[in-house]
């Protein structure tokens, strides 16, 4: 062999080994040339290529192989045109190769790429994509290659011009605003002094005072308490506490307001919201097979709790990603993991690499957006286009999560179960045995009914076998199931059978079993005679044969044995429908469907293993290798874990322990005052929480793509003195809203000058109408009523951990009646609560640090038609109409609980004359009804009038609730 | 009877197909500039627009009707897709090797990770014929599809990635099975609008609600009013099927005039105090929005009544047979819609049982599900042609995968992502044509091969869309359908 010559040299084992394997597996053709093209190769570095390409090698290239390069590959590797990073122009370049290494072997010991890839070899390079060459271009191109690729083509003049570029370089990253440490700026001096009750308001005002422009002033008392009220607890205020903030006049009033209103527990229950969306919160897991995450409430819960706590947003971050490591690591710490394994995952993905690759990518996403409002995301395939941040960085963090085990042992068939923490008690078991096997008892009862009820209806077939084929005489091929049906149900026979053995009949028209029936087509009778005799010697046939060897199944007479067949065969004449909804009466049916329902209702009631969502760690990757093009299938080069370049706060590398992770070293370096990006980012966020538009209008992204921050030296300031007040959101809340510019008016007198010099209020002349999301729409509209239950925390998805949520069958189970705040409403990707869906809760599978405000006729739709409105409104008439007697005090009443305040004569006006359409507005009781009740139905003269009341009230109240001055904050 | 809406016109006239659309397709201002409200309060908030993001349409709403990039050869979809994977051996791929070598172990390589182990080759239990001028086969399978032949165009080279139905589903829908994007039919809606405001521009009839639900059909970061409106789903009858809250069983529709007359009033008195024009827009769009709900209380309804269908056209989708009656009304309404000016239409085939999806029972679950669609596609493709729409409508069929022509078990057949079929018809396709092949055994696509990302770039290229055009700017770079692929099978366009 030529070839082991060129190893010669090389006397490691490994070495012989993998040359063994290769040497099995490349073509024999190409093996007797390996010494050929390594010298050829090794001509080429030399640089001597062109020069010494015989004549006949030349006619060979440009008759053979140009034609091919040119036809076949060109369109994609030539010029601008370079994918994967590969051009074929020239022998050079091709031997430079693209992403995936060189197209020419370099290392004698490895087939070359380019022939790799023709050959359709391996599934993931086949080339050219749309279709394998024909056999003699790939004659040729091996014989090319085995000639040393001589090729007459000179590589292109202005090769480095056509590179696209990529990214930006460390060193401007490391100039760029995001990446540079947080500054101390100073607070600005303004001339309207007055107006700054807190710093913030100078660095504002200054701003506005350079353009010439005058804030809006102060909003009034009554607009104050529903914006702060709506802002931090998702709740509109009630009557009284409108009355009483209106009538206290102390000069702190206000601030007493704000501190109440943080104090409440329903400030954890708005502003966890909050974070849930950056944390892409769901109770399912949505994308390819929706479990059921049955414990993700416990990560909800600590989310409210930490917020409710004030816990240092630098710990938070911690816990959220290192949890499990830290010391003093405990069950709430744990459940705090639950962020990195929130994530949608494929969960039926056959290639579990893959699925380790692409979770690993989404908890890297997910922490880049989260917590430093880059997408790190896009560095998984090439280094990123626009941000300084490497494949390598990405890599370098892979490597501390491939080190984390996100996956549990077990798996359900082809689906995988994420890992959880547990808490449980020993003494907890039997009782979750117990249940679980209720829950397989439940479910074996079903699918045994359905196979007994299969087999027997199967087994009343084959027993009426010769009926059917009776029967089939009388058919057209090609009638409908309700003509046959017509004829089977008076015969006693399955509908469905039936018309499946005419089809039958008619395609197996030629098959030697049926030409007798073919024949025997216009005498039904003599049809039943026969195959009934036959199918009873059958019978015979089998008792005897069962006597003898109970196991036998086949007959030794070759006309009973092929009628044998016939009629046993389960895609013969006879055929049961496999759907059951085909197969079964109404009365098996129903009680089939009976034991499903009872077992999925076993199931979604049973009790849980005491669980939470999480991650933990598993043996340690100090190094892994880049995936060219974000494939696990083509690796390259090995790196080392670290944190990306541009944003290293030490010249010191970090150390990370052994036998760990390294998650905690993460979790350390973004919680650290020295980050960057972590309080800028949060602190933009919480800005844009409480006046609807971040500082940096883009929350997820702080690289080069995104915004530029409105108010640069406000938002540093910010940042520093969050970090100074020990992390505190409560902190930097009462900061925000004791000021000024948060207390504007929504309107501002000198709007035209503010309006033609910054139409979108980027300034802030004015503050921003607000439209309600989805949770506070839906919590008002109950609060309102008098329904809402403001109970916290606890398991809220009516499913069992790792249920599924809807199966094939696309039912969903999932009920939102339940007068819980919104943010107990089970979250379900894939099939969202409807109000949640249709005004803007972000997709679950993002994190999301600002929702759009949409406006779209669905919304209408909803308001207008759904019954949560409807039964709202009626709730909150009922009560209008029982405790006062009189209209104006009513429509008081409704104004001050919908809105705040108290309507306007023209409303009044308005709101009367429209309940006037649909009875008179007196207390006249002889109001006589529109229609005519039953006699026996005849209610009280005052019960009718009554309801009538009811009904105007409630049809008013419900108009309330869809106009804008209760859709909006203002 | 179709002829009742012509009375309106007082006389018939040869083109009265195109006057009954022009009559269906009647627009208002509604819908567009309600969306546009959404559009632009979206747009406030720092999201830029690329060079190639779609500019406002002169009228100023994103959903109307717009030039496109290419001269079209279509304006609009129906997508009869069909869930679980219909096996392409059996139905528009016949392989004479499969029967040959019937029970013999594959004699080519597996792919690296297959969903189930795999058997021995099967053969298709179905015949193939030979049909139309074209003569292009056929199975069995589909004998009222068959007639109509001349006018598929039939692709037996499509593969995709993913072997699990979730990321199949997401693959075929938005191009992409590992995160959440916009649906080709958001997609297209955003790229060309629609040529009815009335109603919604994307439908989407009995859609199943498992492997990917509502991200099959969502608009993720495209314009709110590009994401499709789900009419019914998967466990429902399509008779009882309707886009949610269409209805209020409990107030009659004139009191809810009134309703909507005091809302505006209100609506109306706040927005005269409003002074900046920023709440104005987005006040006058709710105000509006109100109109165009109670219009679509009445325009929904309407499209999907079918009460005034002929006996002929019952007949021809299958609704007096209860096997085809639910797939054929679902065909029925989306030509309906189609008719009207909804840019994109799915129609969903799956029952309980992920419809096509036989790992076993091969023979029986495939004469099933294909008797249910056989005869309501059919009657589809001729009422189109019938009605001049054919000329202007791409009709889709497929579903996310093939299957393999090796056995799982003894008689079924695993999902097959590498090689399977899908077909096109009218809209700009060349009929009776063949485009693309699998290998001997039909395992893999083998010549003129189109991944799921091409067949994106050629549906776009016929509605006139460039793939590489259609961007949308969103965390930081432009968004394609197609990603970074896709190449238009130019050898298809009639």
């Amino acid at each position: 062999m030529p070839c082991r010559t060129v190893f010669a040299g090389r006397s490691s084992n490994r070495w012989s080994i993998d040359n063994e394997r290769l040497i099995s597996t490349v073509h024999v053709v190409f093996l007797a040339c390996f010494s050929t093209i390594s010298i050829a190769l090794l001509r080429a570095d030399d640089g001597q290529a062109d020069s010494e390409i015989s004549d006949v090698d030349i006619e060979f290239f440009e008759k053979r192989i140009r034609p091919i390069l040119v036809e076949r590959c060109y369109e994609c590797h030539s010029g601008n045109q370079r994918s994967g990073g590969l051009s074929l122009e020239s022998r050079e370049q091709i031997v430079q190769g693209g992403d995936s290494g060189p197209a020419l072997a370099v290392d004698p010991g490895r087939e070359s790429l380019l022939l790799q890839a023709v050959d359709y070899g391996i599934a993931d390079l086949q080339m050219p994509p749309s279709g394998k060459l024909p056999d003699s271009d790939l004659v040729a191109l091996r014989e090319w290659v085995a000639r040393g690729a001589p090729d007459p083509r000179l590589p292109p003049k202005n090769d480095n011009a056509s590179v696209p570029l990529s990214g930006m370089s460390l060193q401007q990253g490391l100039e760029f605003w995001a990446f540079r440490p947080v500054t101390t700026p100073q607070v600005p001096e303004v001339q309207q002094w007055r107006w700054v009750q807190s710093p913030i308001d100078a660095f504002v005002l200054q701003r506005l005072e350079q353009q010439g422009l005058q804030p809006a002033p102060p909003a009034d008392k009554r607009t104050l308490i529903r914006r702060l009220s709506m802002n931090l607890t998702g709740l509109p205020p009630t009557i009284e506490e409108v009355d009483a903030f209106v009538h206290d006049q102390s000069v702190d009033a206000t601030e007493k307001l704000i501190d109440g209103l943080l104090a409440s527990p329903h400030y954890g229950v708005r502003w966890g919201r909050h974070w849930l969306d950056v944390a892409r919160y769901a109770d399912s897991n949505g994308l390819d097979e929706n479990l059921a995450f049955g414990n993700a409430w416990r990560y909800r819960d600590y989310v409210v709790n930490a917020l409710n706590h004030d816990k240092p947003y630098n710990r938070f971050v911690q816990e959220q990603i290192a949890g499990d490591l830290i010391p003093g690591a405990n069950q709430e710490t744990r459940t705090a993991t639950g962020f990195l394994s929130l994530g949608a995952k494929v969960l039926a993905e056959p290639d579990v690499e893959k699925l380790v690759m692409d979770t690993i990518d989404e908890q890297i996403d997910t922490v880049g957006k989260a917590f430093m409002g880059l997408s790190l995301g896009c560095a998984r395939c090439h280094d990123h286009k626009f941000d300084p941040l490497t494949q390598r960085d990405y890599y370098a963090l892979a490597a501390i999560f491939k080190g984390t085990r996100t996956f549990s042992k077990e798996k359900f068939g082809a689906i995988k179960y994420w890992y959880e923490h547990s808490f449980s008690q020993p003494e907890e078991l039997p009782a979750i045995q117990q249940a679980e096997a209720q829950i397989t008892a439940a479910k074996n009862a079903a699918n045994q009914f359905k196979s007994q009820t299969m087999t027997s209806i199967r087994q009343q077939a084959e027993r009426d076998a010769a009926k059917y084929l009776a029967a089939s005489a009388s058919l057209r091929p090609g009638m409908t199931l309700g003509q046959v049906a017509a004829v089977a149900e008076p015969m006693g026979l399955h509908p469905r059978i039936l018309y499946h053995c005419r089809s039958h009949l008619e395609i197996h028209k030629h098959a030697d079993f049926f030409r007798g029936w073919h024949e025997m087509l216009s005498q039904p009778q003599r049809i039943l005679e026969h195959f009934e005799s036959l199918f009873s010697e059958v019978q015979l046939a089998l008792q005897e044969a069962g006597q003898l060897d109970p196991k036998s199944v086949t007959l030794g007479d070759p006309r009973l044995e092929q009628a044998r067949r016939e009629l046993q065969d389960p895609s013969g004449f006879l055929v049961v429908p496999p759907q059951a909804e085909y197969a079964m009466d109404s009365e098996q049916l129903q009680e089939y469907h009976r034991l499903l329902d009872f077992a999925r209702k076993i199931e979604s009631q049973a009790i849980d293993h005491p669980q939470a969502m999480g991650v933990t760690d598993q043996s340690t990757v100090d190094q892994l290798a880049i995936h060219v093009r974000g494939s696990h299938l083509n690796l390259g080069e090995l790196v080392a874990r670290d944190f990306p370049a541009v944003l290293r706060t030490s010249t010191v590398g970090p150390v990370f322990p052994e036998g760990q992770s390294g998650r905690a070293e993460l979790a350390d370096w973004l919680a650290s005052s020295t980050h960057p990006l972590t309080a800028r980012v949060i602190v933009n966020r919480v800005w844009g929480w409480h006046f609807g538009r971040p500082l940096v209008a883009t929350t997820e992204n702080f690289g080069v793509q995104g915004a530029s921050a409105s108010h640069p030296e406000l938002l540093d300031w910010l940042a520093r003195r969050f970090m100074a007040s020990g992390w505190s959101m409560k902190w930097l809340h009462r900061l925000i809203l004791t000021s000024s510019v948060y207390q504007m008016a929504c309107e501002n007198p000198n709007f035209e000058l503010a309006q033609r010099l910054d139409p979108d209020n980027e300034l802030l002349w004015r503050f921003r109408r607000l439209r309600l999301d989805a949770e506070q729409l839906r919590d008002s509209v109950l609060a309102v009523s008098g329904s809402i239950d403001n109970t916290l925390g606890g398991k809220t998805v009516p499913l069992r951990n790792r249920q599924f949520v809807f199966d094939h069958t696309s039912i969903d189970h999932t009920k939102y009646d339940s007068p819980r705040r919104a943010l107990y409403l089970p979250v379900i990707r894939n099939n969202l609560y409807s109000l949640l869906e249709q005004f803007d809760f972000p997709d679950p599978t993002m994190p999301t640090g600002w929702r759009h405000s949409t406006t779209v006729a669905p919304q209408s739709l909803l308001l207008l038609n759904s019954d949560l409105l409807v039964d709202s409104a009626e709730q909150l008439a009922s009560r209008l109409v029982s405790s006062h007697s009189d209209d104006s005090l009513r429509l008081n009443d409704l104004f001050q609980s919908l809105l705040a305040r108290l309507p306007t004569e023209w409303e009044s006006q308005h709101c009367l004359q429209f309940l006037g359409q649909f009875y008179q507005p007196s207390n006249d009781l002889s109001v006589q009804p529109e229609f005519k009740p039953s006699e026996e139905n005849w209610p009280h003269q005052a019960d009718l009038h009554q309801q009538r009341l009811v009904d105007a009230w409630t049809l008013l109240a419900q108009s309330l609730m869809a106009t804008n001055d209760f859709l909006y904050v203002n | 009877m179709a002829n009742k809406d012509f009375g309106l016109f007082g006389q018939a006239t040869t083109c009265r197909m195109l006057r009954r659309r022009d009559m269906l397709q009647s627009t208002a201002a509604g819908f567009g500039h309600v969306a546009l409200m959404a559009m632009l309060g979206s747009l406030t908030t720092g999201s830029r627009a690329s060079a190639e993001q779609r500019t406002m349409p002169e009228s100023g709403s994103p959903l109307a009707a717009r030039m496109p990039h290419l001269p079209a050869r279509a304006k609009r979809i129906i997508f009869l897709f069909m869930k679980g994977g219909p096996s392409h051996v059996d139905t528009f791929d016949p392989k004479p090797l499969l029967d040959r070598d019937h029970g013999k172990p594959p004699p080519f390589a597996l792919p690296r990770v297959t969903f189930a182990a795999q058997g021995s080759l099967l053969r298709s239990p179905w015949k193939f014929r030979q049909h139309g001028q074209s003569g292009l086969p056929v199975s069995d399978l589909f004998p009222n599809v068959a007639q109509h032949v001349d006018d598929l165009c039939i692709l037996r080279s499509l593969h995709g990635t993913n072997p699990a139905h979730g990321g199949a589903l997401l693959k075929l829908h938005t191009g992409s099975d590992q995160f959440v994007r916009p649906s080709m039919g958001s997609w297209i809606v955003y790229g060309l609008g629609t040529e009815n405001e009335k109603l919604p521009a994307f439908l989407t009839i009995c859609p199943t609600l498992a492997h990917g639900g509502v991200n099959n059909w969502g608009a993720a970061f495209l314009p709110a009013h590009c994401q499709g409106t789900p009419i019914g789903n998967a466990s429902q009858s399509s008779e009882k099927a309707q886009v949610r809250h269409i209805r209020n069983d409990r107030i009659p529709l004139e009191t809810q005039r009134k309703q909507i007359e005091l809302i505006g009033a209100l609506n109306q008195r706040q927005l005269d105090s409003v002074r900046n024009s920023a709440d104005q827009l987005a006040l006058a769009g709710r105000l509006q929005s109100y109109e165009l709900a109670f219009q679509m209380q009445s325009t929904m309804p309407e499209a999907q009544n079918l009460s005034d269908e002929t006996d002929v056209t019952y007949r021809m989708y299958g609704l007096d047979d209860p096997i085809t009656a639910n797939f054929g009304r679902q065909c029925l309404m989306a030509r309906r819609f189609v008719e009207r000016g909804v840019r994109f239409v799915q129609v969903t085939h799956s029952d309980s049982e992920v419809q096509w999806d036989q790992h076993a029972n091969l023979y029986q679950g495939h004469t099933k599900n294909a008797a249910e669609v056989d005869k309501p596609i059919a009657g589809l493709l001729t009422d189109l042609k019938d009605r001049g729409l054919l000329d202007d409508t791409l009709v889709l069929w497929g579903g996310e995968f093939g299957r393999t022509p090796t056995a799982e078990g003894s008689n079924g057949r695993d999902h097959n992502p590498h090689g399977f079929t899908m077909w096109l018809a009218g809209g700009g396709v060349k009929g009776g044509y063949v485009y693309g092949a699998t290998d001997d055994y039909g395992y893999y696509a083998a010549v003129d091969k189109m991944h799921i990302h091409d067949l994106h770039a050629t549906l776009l290229h016929l509605l006139g869309l460039d793939h590489q055009r259609l961007t949308f700017h969103y965390a930081g770079r432009d968004f394609r359908l197609t990603d970074v692929a896709g190449k238009v099978a130019h050898a298809i366009i009639a």
